[in-house]
């Protein structure tokens, strides 16, 4: 073929402004190079008892990087919806083999357990190993197994839809209270005294951020996987 | 004991990459990386990070594989 053949214009001037993006972005980097090493992470250890939190990673990723949380989710999201773009297809959910009879009763088995673990994994974020991202992962392999075994089996698109959109605005609602009574951006509101470190409600706002988050990952993944799954049959 | 442990660990995710990467079946490979996956696990875990080594059980050994044997099915005979 022609080495000259046209370019659209939509795909140039998206080229051209990645191409400011990029400088821009290198432009802030290279005025703020930090002049020494910092150690963020003992100052931040040092400061996690004041939030009346058992899991001190829970409090680093939640509370004192909360904002870096919410970019996270937001590359999710376009991770999601870039695979939702590229896969979509107009054919309905047609697996042609069904799972096996061992696999469809050992399914039915599991799969309660496996949601039972994601949700505790979710909830006790705060107090144990774990939190949102975890457990909407675990949550998604559930899923998973589910839609590989049964060939009828889909969640309905309005369902992860509604589920997406109302852990994504509450994030930044729950974010924007605090900035009004705190004056800070995603500020603990709520009562988080350090006496009742290790319960369940204890921490303030954080087990609520980690519970949204872990319903805004879960509802990703599992589209993400369905999405994989669905253009099994036109293939 | 936890030093053996690590070592054997450690040599033993070595070896796993290096058979994963040198596989010339792309389904074998993704299978080893699962074991990587999980060696990375019982590292994490020896390390006192189990935050991490919940992450990389859920993410890295379970969930990544199982897209990448699902791109590998879209693939088909062209793989």
């Amino acid at each position: 073929m022609s080495f000259k053949r046209e370019v659209p214009t939509t795909v140039m001037s998206g080229f051209a402004l990645s191409g400011v993006l990029v400088l821009t972005i290198l432009n802030i980097l290279l005025q703020n190079i930090p002049t020494k090493i910092q150690t963020a992470g003992d100052e931040l250890l040092k400061l996690n008892s004041s939030e009346g939190v058992a899991n001190a990673v829970t409090s680093v990723v939640v509370y004192f990087r909360g904002f870096d949380t919410l970019g996270e989710i937001a590359v999710l999201f376009i991770a999601s919806l870039g695979i939702g773009l590229m896969l979509e297809s107009n054919s309905k959910c047609d697996i042609k083999a069904e799972g096996n009879f061992m696999l469809q009763t050992a399914s039915k088995l599991l799969f309660p357990i496996i949601m039972l673990f994601g949700i505790y994994v979710m909830i006790y974020g705060h107090l144990s190993p774990g939190g949102g991202f975890q457990g909407g992962v675990i949550i998604a392999s559930g899923i998973l197994l589910l839609l590989i075994s049964h060939k009828n089996f889909e969640v309905p698109h309005s369902v992860i839809i509604w589920l997406e959109t109302l852990a994504g605005v509450s994030y930044v609602l729950i974010g924007l209270i605090g900035l009004v009574v705190l004056d800070k951006f995603l500020g603990n509101f709520l009562p988080n005294d350090i006496s009742n470190m290790g319960l369940l409600l204890s921490g303030g706002i954080i087990p609520i951020i980690y519970i949204i988050v872990g319903i805004k990952v879960g509802s990703e993944m599992s589209m993400i996987v369905q999405n994989l799954i669905k253009r099994d049959g036109d293939v | 004991m936890t030093g053996i442990l690590i070592l054997v660990t450690f040599v033993g995710l070595v070896v796993i990459a290096f058979a994963s990467i040198i596989q010339k079946k792309l389904a074998d490979s993704i299978i080893l990386f699962m074991g990587v996956g999980l060696g990375s696990v019982i590292l994490f875990f020896t390390f006192k990070a189990p935050d991490v080594a919940l992450t990389e059980a859920v993410i890295g050994a379970g969930i990544s594989s199982l897209i990448f044997l699902m791109a590998l099915k879209h693939l088909g005979e062209r793989a």
